[in-house]
């Protein structure tokens, strides 16, 4: 290994120079920046598709037997299928005397 | 002290090994260097996970448009040199570290698209001196430079010469050694020989030194 110090920095020689950093020099340098096309690429948050909000709806897998008799009364009535689940809880509640949480 | 931008939208021209060649040579001749890496790439980073980081360099990792002038600023101050390696696209974050440099270093190949979009930074410079009434000090280095000098690499050299553009002599030619700091971290003297050594860490040490002169030039106007 060769460490020879080919040169040394005097550290008195270097000056830093103030330079404005105020919101104005700020916008100043953008717009110089986006006349030669240096624009804001800057990551927009998440990329792909945002995820959908919960409908309430249960799985097929989750009631084989009963899943298209929930699906033809939550349609019949225009509720989610979830509502129909609820109700049923209520009333599994009410025979068995269980304090339902809502 | 000095903050120093290594600035191309070219990707591939040079930036991450030009800032880490010009940081550990200038530590090495007793500066204390603080390392911005601002490319998503992580270039810097990579660097630094290969090995402990030479004496007297620090590394900042992942700083994006929102946070490079505060970091500059926190950075920029009494025995402290500042090299900020940007991404190569033409963004937003490239001209708000422009605002803050006491010299652009613009890293290009001998290729006329190197020379074609790096001269886009050229551009911005320009143009930022305008709006912000201040003179940025900017300059070229020639980089993966050949021993024998293509025909294209003379002319693109003698056009940027004759506009009046910086071009620093020596280039930083095409070295094993420059491209394994990557594969091994560290400097040009901790790492296992690579090709010529003591040729690489000439070439390194002899730009460095180009740049220092251009550092105390401007810090003395």
């Amino acid at each position: 290994m060769n460490d020879t110090k080919p040169f040394s920095v005097d550290l008195g020689s270097l000056k830093s120079r103030a330079k404005p950093t105020s919101a104005v020099t700020v916008h100043k340098a953008d717009a110089a920046g986006e006349k030669h096309g240096f624009v804001d690429r800057a990551p927009k948050g998440r990329r792909g598709r945002p995820p959908s909000p919960r409908t309430g709806q249960v799985h097929a897998k989750v009631l084989p037997h009963v899943s298209d008799d929930i699906m033809t009364e939550a349609r019949r009535r225009g509720v989610t299928q979830g509502v129909i689940i609820e109700e049923a809880w209520a009333l599994y509640c009410a025979e068995k005397g269980i304090e339902a949480s809502t | 002290m000095p903050v120093i931008i290594i600035a191309s939208p070219k990707g591939g021209a040079g930036k991450s090994t030009t800032a880490v060649l010009l940081g550990t040579e200038l530590a090495h001749a007793g500066a204390h260097v603080t390392l911005i890496d601002c490319d998503p790439n992580g270039s810097l980073s990579l660097w630094a996970e290969r090995a402990p980081l030479p004496p007297r360099i620090q590394l900042l990792e992942n700083i994006d448009e929102a946070q490079i002038i505060r970091a500059i600023k926190k950075h920029d101050g009494d025995g402290n040199l500042v090299i900020v390696d940007l991404e190569g696209v033409a963004s937003r974050l490239v001209s708000r570290a422009i605002s803050q440099a006491d010299l652009v270093l613009t890293p290009m190949r001998a290729t006329t698209l190197d020379a074609t979009i790096g001269a886009r930074a050229i551009g911005l410079i320009a143009e930022e001196e305008e709006a912000l009434d201040r003179q940025i000090p900017h300059a070229i280095v020639f980089t993966m430079t050949r021993a024998i000098r293509s025909k294209q690499h003379t002319g693109i050299e003698q056009s940027l010469r004759s506009q009046g553009v910086d071009v620093i002599d020596p280039p930083l030619m095409e070295r094993a050694a420059f491209s394994a700091l990557f594969q091994f971290g560290g400097d040009l003297r901790s790492m296992p020989q690579q090709g010529n050594m003591h040729a690489a860490q000439e070439n390194a040490a002899g730009f460095a030194q180009a740049v220092y002169k251009r550092l105390t030039e401007s810090s003395n106007e």
